[in-house]
């Protein structure tokens, strides 16, 4: 009797030994990576072409996670103790920006990094930027013409009532393409009051004022009667916009134009704001305390090639390059053509999560009439 | 039997510590049941009461705009509730008790949304019913905006009214039809015997049907996500609390205001069942059901069903014509590739994951059920009702809940320090791509929580409609517990059993927002690609995972049909093997 309770002491001992010996991280100083995990936010074909060309070309088993920008990055807070991903690839550069100050990201120099535009490179090497591209509207033709509405040339047309419910934009918490709108009329708003008198729309530190961003959310209640649904990935309004749900999405023009070459041509037009749109600079970062640092830092390296970077527009990812070296597609939307608003990556980084936190609770909740 | 004292409890409890397979089971279901289902709600709990969280409970209960989300939730979970359960019951009475051509293949189709992801059914009906839809646009010219309540309404309930028309057709046929036959003979009429026999015998189907379908309408996360519009439900409130914000205390305060009318009502229908039930004393039945044949019966009947079966049957063509196509209504070309991505691309992953980790779920989850439905309903001791409200917890609480709940307790190694052994890993940290087994242990966690209840109530519903003296006959005949659950118990149940375990697999395949908190780089789940795939507006993509998905679960059921029988066994004429 006594033999067998020892048996089953010792059976339930290596049971539980089982899972914890599989816990125990292998020691990562020495290691070579052979895998890495990658948190992946552009769209979903993007993020398979790059990790399948990245295992191709290293060997390293590279999964993935897509998630959505303001998701990516709430997600890495959550899990800072002990990271799950070990390197952030896509998404606008002011989430980066609210990840270092945070102390998410973890400083690397890339070699390539010298190559780059000025503002492509973060604070400390913090982050690095990979794409570029502007917001735009995607509008579907018919019903628009059903509608009566000329495809919309400036934030103002937006909010007429004949487009009631029938536009789209996705929820600046989750998506990044949604916290770049949003900034956008900050700037715009702060221009506005900085045209009427010195100091009320900017700050002596060149900052958007609180005033500013008090009539960014101005407009963004009265938008929010035409607003169908609040998505939760930045390109799915243009989805909808092509599948006919609604007639306008807010989305980078660069996703409006993918969807064109896949299937709505002629379906859906992409126009700009004629006041000034923003722009994202797509950025990638090392996570703290990554568990794949090694095969992390390949990544990045990799990832401003040219190689790297032209496998963008194979899937119709048609986000400009950051490395000069890399062919464009004549279908990417070029800045040049584009007006621009003065997009401040560092301020919007830093109002992020107040102005997510209040839009969720002030506009994303209200009825519309 | 209900006047059973105290100290008759207690003595019933000692009963069982005195038998020793029964007493381990009672232990392992209690601290499987405490783990799993109280300490994740608690934990919920205890965080939405902080400071913080007391503070958001103010600001949400005085804000008009969180008082409108709260009555939508309520809203739309009657409508569902009610329209769901009155669907189901039709099906099912049509199905048991009328002579209606295509009963086989009416069941069938009826079962197909309970097999299916429930994105497969708004994201067809906005295909079809939308503003651009192939029926209302293209066929009657109508720009319909389907966003919102009514599109909700409708997508919620097909995807769940098959839980009622299961749960009311299992009890329709345990009738027994010399009820129907002595009322009949007593001189009341078909109508008088479906009001005062049949509907009374069914009140603790249907209200725990209309249970069902509550909380499976105000949890639901997947629909409000693809076709809510502006018509905000808590599940929403809850899901961009953790994925855009992570703040729990917020998701917690929120689902807290979700998880009390779940309950309320959930406690409510307890009482009302329990005081409104009546138990046949027959066993199992035995004759055969009367069958309505009256014509101005059957046929508006008839043609009732072939509506709702019809709308089935368009809205799962879209979905396979969708898998099929390359991007249905615009581009009709025939094509493979989606498949192609789900079966060797980037889906396959997640779609072995996904059924492995439910295979693993599913018979757990059957025998636990079926365990706990004995220890509840056939011995009387104290805490059985304590036991069986816990258990039903793991479905009465919103999904979303027990995910941040399990985000909440099991985001960290749970450890105790004991005396001279020092500090112990009692269940290593479970949520997260760095846990144990990439977080799978979670999801298999909930997977089974959220299946046990509905193996419970069959079970339970089984045992009911079962004398207890057949049972005690088996005891008096000199088995022991175990043996008489083996022998008797079980092959009464069957049918319960194989519907627990085929509930459990369908269950945990299609699960959503209880696990979408806790899937992992390294455990990747079919519902939660699904759901990218459809807000990324790749439908084709989201339909080939819908069919495999649905194909995988239709050969579950059959291999489970096949392994553990349909028949009671009672329902033969002869009895065999009398030893």
């Amino acid at each position: 009797m006594k033999k067998l309770s020892v048996l089953v002491l010792w059976a339930l001992t290596a049971t539980l030994a089982i899972p914890l010996a599989a816990v125990t991280p292998a020691a990562p100083v020495l290691a070579q990576d052979d895998t890495l995990t990658v948190l992946c936010t552009p769209q979903e074909d993007w993020c398979v072409a790059m990790t399948q060309a990245f295992q191709e070309e290293t060997g390293i088993e590279t999964s993935y996670v897509r998630m959505s920008s303001g998701e990516s990055l709430a997600r890495i807070r959550a899990t800072q103790d002990d990271p799950e991903f070990s390197v952030w690839w896509g998404g606008p550069a002011d989430a980066f920006i609210a990840a270092y100050e945070e102390g998410l990201i973890e400083p690397y120099e890339p070699e390539l990094a010298s190559v780059l535009p000025e503002n492509a490179v973060g604070e400390d090497h913090s982050w690095h930027g990979i794409y570029m591209g502007a917001i735009g509207f995607c509008s579907n033709v018919e019903l628009l013409e059903e509608l009566g509405v000329e495809p919309p040339t400036s934030w103002e047309d937006l909010l007429n009532p004949a487009l009631k419910s029938n536009i789209a934009m996705a929820h600046p918490a989750t998506s990044g393409t949604a916290f770049t709108t949003f900034w956008t009329i900050v700037t715009l708003k702060a221009d506005e009051l900085e045209a009427e008198e010195e100091g009320a729309g900017y700050d002596e530190e060149g900052m958007p004022t609180e005033a500013a961003i008090d009539a960014a959310f101005e407009y963004f209640a009265q938008l929010h009667q035409n607003i169908l649904q609040y998505t939760r990935s930045g390109a799915a309004p243009g989805q909808m916009a092509a599948t006919g749900q609604i007639a306008v999405a807010i989305i980078f023009a660069h996703d409006c134009v993918k969807l064109q070459v896949e299937g709505f041509e002629g379906i859906v037009v992409n126009t700009f704001p004629e006041e000034g749109t923003g722009y994202e600079i797509g950025g990638m970062a090392l996570i703290k305390n990554a568990p794949e640092p090694e095969a992390a830092k390949r990544w990045i390296e990799w990832a401003l090639t040219p190689e790297a970077q032209a496998i963008g527009a194979t899937v119709n990812s048609l986000q400009l390059p950051t490395n000069p070296d890399t062919p464009i597609s004549e279908l990417s939307p070029r800045l040049e053509d584009v007006n621009l608003v003065d997009y401040n990556f560092i301020a919007a980084g830093l109002h992020r999560t107040e102005i997510v936190e209040r839009f969720d609770a002030e506009i994303a909740p209200q009825p519309t009439d | 039997m209900r006047t059973l004292t105290r100290n008759h409890r207690i003595a019933e409890f000692r009963r069982i510590t005195q038998d020793p397979v029964l007493f381990v089971g009672l232990v392992i279901v209690v601290l499987f049941v405490i783990i799993t289902v109280i300490s994740p709600i608690y934990a919920m709990v205890e965080e939405s009461l902080t400071e913080k969280g007391r503070e958001l409970f103010e600001r949400y209960l005085t804000s008009p705009v969180y008082q409108r989300i709260f009555r939508n939730t309520m809203e739309m979970g009657l409508l569902v509730a009610a329209i769901g359960t009155a669907l189901g019951f039709v099906l099912a009475y049509v199905q048991v008790k009328v002579a209606v051509p295509f009963k086989r293949l009416i069941h069938f189709i009826a079962l197909v949304p309970i097999v299916s992801p429930p994105f497969a059914v708004a994201t067809a009906a906005l295909l079809l019913f939308g503003r651009n839809g192939m029926i209302t646009y293209d066929i009657f010219g109508v720009r319909y905006d389907i966003y919102g309540l009514d599109g909700l309404t409708l997508v919620l309930t097909l995807s769940y009214f098959p839980v009622a028309y299961l749960n009311l057709r299992g009890m329709i046929q345990a009738l027994d039809p010399a009820l129907d036959e002595a009322a009949t003979n007593l001189g009341a009429s078909k109508w008088r015997v479906f009001r005062t026999v049949t509907v009374p015998m069914l009140i603790p189907g249907i209200a725990g049907s209309f249970l069902l379908l509550f909380v499976e309408a105000i949890a639901d996360l997947g629909n409000p996500l693809v076709l809510g519009g502006n018509y905000e439900v808590l599940a929403t409130r809850i899901y961009v609390s953790i994925v855009g914000l992570y703040d729990t205390t917020a998701a917690a305060v929120l689902s807290v205001v979700l998880l009390v009318p779940s309950l309320l009502v959930f406690i409510v229908q307890r009482y009302w069942i329990s005081r409104t039930s009546v138990v046949s004393i027959t066993g199992k039945p035995s004759g055969t059901p009367q069958v309505i044949n009256h014509p101005l019966v059957v046929w508006p009947l008839f043609a009732a069903v072939m509506a709702i079966v019809l709308l089935i049957v368009i809205i799962y063509g879209v979905i396979f014509a969708g898998a099929f196509t390359k991007i249905l209504n615009v581009n009709n070309e025939l094509t493979l590739d989606h498949f192609d991505f789900v079966i060797n691309g980037y889906g396959s992953e997640a779609m072995k994951d996904t059924t492995q980790l439910s295979a693993i779920a599913t018979p757990i989850a059957g025998v636990l059920g079926m365990l706990i439905a004995f220890l509840v309903a056939r011995k009387k001791w104290t805490g059985r009702h304590a036991l069986d409200f816990a258990t039903m917890l793991g479905i009465a609480v919103p999904g979303t809940i027990l995910g941040i709940g399990y985000l909440l307790v099991f985001n960290g190694p749970q450890q105790i320090t004991l005396p001279v052994i020092g500090t112990v890993t009692v269940i290593p940290k479970l949520t997260g791509g760095r846990a144990v087994f990439g977080g799978a242990a979670a999801i298999v966690l909930v997977y089974i929580v959220r299946s046990v209840p509905a193996a419970l109530r069959a079970g339970v519903a089984a045992l009911s409609q079962i004398d207890p003296a057949i049972e005690e006959a088996s005891v008096s005949l000199g088995a022991d517990n175990f043996g008489t659950f083996r022998r008797i118990t079980l092959p009464l149940i069957r049918p319960a059993f194989l519907s627990g375990l085929i509930y459990a697999f369908a269950r945990s395949m299609t699960t959503i927002s209880a696990i979408i908190f806790l899937t992992t780089p390294r455990t990747k789940i079919m519902t939660h690609q699904i759901l990218n795939e459809v807000e990324n507006g790749r439908y084709g993509n989201a339909f080939a995972y819908c069919v495999i998905l649905i194909v995988i679960v239709l050969a579950a059921i059959g291999i489970l049909a096949v392994a553990v029988g349909t028949t009671t066994g009672a329902e033969k004429t002869t009895i065999e093997g009398a030893a």
